[in-house]
């Protein structure tokens, strides 16, 4: 039961954005995708939920074959599959309990529950996800554009933790943050993870956080996997792109962690 | 000439596509919203926020309509010695034609401008993403309480702006032209008549519906940061301006044939 | 005394209530007031110092010779098409009344031709440009200014009005012109073909009904009206732009609020203009 990409080739016109890509994530681990801006990170996200469909080849959740499945199938993939924006990307018209709940009150929500939940249970299930993103209750009837940015990405975290889904999709989440919040978001996820036990896919170019939270990384290069390892592994790959991406990174680690 | 002539060929394919696309759009939304039922707050809500928002506008626009047109009839009229049909010509032209027009032209930019825009942002700070992954369409959600809240507000303020136009260019006729009320209105029947009435409600309804279609399309559609919302904003006003005028002609031509047909 | 007191006290605290009732009313119905005055101040503004810029244009050729193809030949399709529209319905409706009124369409030629002359060959392609040209002013001059290109502009000593301003002031002037009279023709040929083709004019006599009904003010009037439109929406348009704030909700507003308000004061000018023309003749 898990995320598996089969031979997946994807076109946007006359550009190749995957080239016969092939890999699977484990259940409960956080796997980093990393490659340069525009070599196809954000697509590898669109499609395990659907959004777009490849040209050829087949991507496989739970055993589903997402490209064959219509929208009934598709609104199950989407919600067993939290996607987190890299933008917190909250509805402004709506308050911050609005917007944490938005996704218990779907028809869809209610099948897999085979019920509806009361307001009192979607109340509590808010406070507690809110919890989990370490804000607290008082914050409800607030409206998104007066929280700080990062707490509008906790917010948007904890929209995206209500459902309970089984995978994180994590879109770029620390690209344009300081240091300070960058490191609270990695906390999270490390955090989420292992307490929530999903699995995680973490799409990004920050090379220091994918050594420190990932399980295992996958370099994308050029439409093609490049390296797909542990992190000792790819700690250790000779791979020219890979090593200058090391470098950058491990200059600014303490030496016992090189 | 042939580089020219590849250029049009260029551009009329491309403006053909988008309107294609655009068609597949308002089909999508309207079985959408034929299969949504219940609550109509949101759609409430939508027209009221709307017509509130655009009726000063409206209502300034439509007097000035009005007063435009009376200024010219009044000078045309007089070289032909016709002036006793100012009133009849005027109302019939106001609320046939002209009012219509202008008045949706101007919703283009409040309402339709606005949608595009307020749309384009939640697309391009993926909230329209946010709400498609949490499981909830947004064409249902988003796109149709606009879609009908603007058709209808659409109606009522052109129908408002049109009343205020008719009123407006009463006055004006009176302190300008120095024609009583009395005689301004003495030729409005020969001119007008149900038929007008219809026309301009005809009119009405299918502009309102265009300026909510296009808006909501291009608005939906919108890529690529606050580039891509201002240039949504643009092609959604000039698209609905130029929707509008094509569908003046068809429907004039229609309503023409119909109109006969009743003689 | 005592009850003197307290109905004093209640009758302040009722006047109270009341004075800020109508605090709220007025802060209600003014603070909108005073925004609509401020943006026709800084509409203001920026008119008057185009105005004593409009001589650095010499040293801006290619920038305004850019802004024309922008303005002026990318609006042309557009308001090419939708003229063609106008054209062939104009005829149709006019003669409709002149049927009803006169039993008579003989009147056709004279009449329309005015009325394009005068109202709609000028009224339509302004109304297009507002939403073509000064909505893509507003966003391209908006988005520069979110982006924070204009502060860099200022900072490498380049003048924003001189060098955004005045060329699209100048080949919006230009094209504007332009656009009126070739929007003119096309309407006038589309409404003459009509008139030809159903109601049985010769091309001779529609013509010959022109040369009579039509004369120098009206031509004058016209590219009066063009140059008015022409000058006015670009103006209005980078006002919007500059005043923009806060990312892609804030272009949107802005680009929104600019087509509004370009719209109105083309429609006034409009009335203004016909008024002054009337009494002129």
């Amino acid at each position: 039961m898990s995320i598996a990409f089969w031979e997946v080739t994807k076109n946007f016109g006359p550009k190749r954005i995957l080239d016969n890509v092939s890999f699977d994530v484990a259940t409960g681990e956080i796997l980093f995708i990393l490659g340069k801006s525009g070599m196809g990170k954000s697509v590898t996200l669109k499609h395990i939920v659907g959004v777009l469909k490849p040209d050829s080849g087949a991507i496989i959740v739970d055993g589903m074959n997402v490209t064959k499945l219509d929208e009934d199938g598709l609104a199950e993939i989407r919600r067993r599959c939290g996607m987190v924006f890299q933008h917190p990307a909250l509805l402004d018209s709506l308050t911050v309990y609005q917007n944490v709940s938005f996704g218990l009150r779907t028809p869809q929500f209610a099948r897999t529950l085979r019920r509806t939940l009361s307001e009192e249970e979607i109340r509590a299930r808010a406070i507690e996800k809110l919890a989990l993103v370490h804000l607290g209750p008082e914050l409800l009837e607030r409206r998104p554009q007066e929280l700080s940015y990062g707490m509008q990405k906790r917010v948007s975290l904890a929209r995206t933790l209500a459902p309970e889904p089984r995978y994180l999709l994590f879109d770029e989440p620390t690209t344009g943050l300081d240091p300070v919040t960058t490191n609270a978001v990695n906390d999270l996820i490390l955090e989420l993870s292992r307490k929530l036990k999903v699995t995680s896919i973490v799409v990004s170019h920050d090379m220091a956080c994918a050594l420190k939270v990932a399980d295992r990384i996958l370099v994308l290069d050029q439409a093609r996997i490049l390296a797909w390892g542990t992190v000792p592994e790819i700690k250790r790959s000779q791979e020219p792109l890979i090593r200058d991406f090391l470098s950058e990174t491990l200059a600014l680690l303490p030496p016992e962690e090189r | 000439m042939i580089a020219l002539i590849r250029a049009l060929g260029a551009m009329t394919h491309g403006f053909l596509a988008e309107f294609g696309r655009f068609c597949l759009f308002t089909r999508t939304v309207i079985r959408t919203a034929a299969r949504t039922r219940g609550n109509l707050r949101p759609v409430i809500e939508q027209i009221g926020h709307v017509s509130y928002r655009s009726l000063p506008t409206v209502a300034f626009a439509g007097v000035f309509v009005g007063a435009i047109l009376v200024l010219q009839f009044n000078e045309m009229l007089k070289e032909y010695d016709a002036g006793i049909f100012l009133g009849g010509l005027n109302t019939s032209s106001v609320v046939r034609e002209v009012g219509p027009l202008i008045i949706s032209f101007l919703l283009a930019g409040k309402i339709g401008a606005f949608i595009a825009a307020e749309l384009g942002t939640m697309r391009v700070t993926e909230q329209i993403d946010a709400v498609e992954c949490l499981g909830t369409n947004p064409i249902q959600f988003l796109i149709v309480p606009r879609f009908a809240g603007i058709v209808v507000s659409s109606m009522l303020l052109l129908a408002l702006g049109l009343m205020i136009s008719v009123a407006g260019s009463m006055t004006v006729a009176t302190l300008v032209c120095g024609l009583n009320p009395l005689q301004y209105l003495s030729s409005v029947p020969k001119f007008t008549g149900v038929s007008t009435l219809v026309a301009g409600m005809i009119k009405s309804a299918v502009y309102g519906t265009i300026v909510a279609s296009v808006s909501c399309f291009y608005g939906f559609n919108a890529t690529g940061g606050a580039r891509g919302v201002g240039r949504a904003v643009t092609q959604a006003a000039i698209y609905t301006n130029l929707y509008i005028l094509i569908a003046n002609f068809v429907l004039s031509n229609l309503l023409d044939r119909l109109g006969g047909l009743f003689k | 005394m005592k009850m003197l007191r307290l109905r004093g006290e209640t009758e302040d605290a009722s006047t109270e209530a009341s004075q800020a009732a109508w605090a709220r009313f007025l802060h209600e119905v003014g603070a909108p007031l005073s925004e609509q005055a401020r943006t026709l101040g800084e509409i203001g503004a920026l008119f008057a110092r185009t105005l004593t810029e409009l001589g650095s244009v010499r040293h801006r050729g290619p920038e305004v010779a850019h802004a024309i193809v922008q303005i002026g030949i990318g609006s042309l399709p557009i308001i090419v098409l939708s003229t063609v529209f106008a054209g062939l319905v104009v005829t149709n409706e006019i003669a409709w009344h002149m049927d009803l009124a006169l039993h008579t369409v003989s009147m056709i030629p004279g009449i329309t031709g005015q009325f394009i002359l005068r109202e709609l060959g000028i009224a339509i392609p302004a109304l297009l440009l507002v939403s073509k040209v000064g909505a893509s002013i507003t966003a391209e001059v908006g988005t520069m200014r979110v982006t924070e290109q204009i502060d860099a502009l200022k900072l490498l000593g380049i003048d924003p009005v001189r060098y955004l301003v005045v060329p699209r002031f100048v080949a919006s002037l230009l094209s504007s012109a332009c656009l009126t009279l070739i929007a003119i023709s096309v309407t006038l040929v589309c409404a003459l073909s009509v008139a030809v083709l159903r109601y049985n004019f010769s091309g001779l006599e529609y013509l010959n009904a022109l040369r009579q009904y039509i004369g120098f003010t009206d031509l004058l009037c016209a590219l009066t009206k063009g140059v008015t439109f022409g000058a006015i929406i670009p103006i209005v348009s980078c006002a919007y732009g500059f005043r923009c704030q806060g990312g892609a909700e804030g272009v949107g507003s802005a680009t929104t609020n600019s087509v509004v308000t370009s719209t109105i004061a083309v429609i006034l000018l409009d009335f203004l203009l016909t008024y002054a023309f009337t009494l002129l003749n």
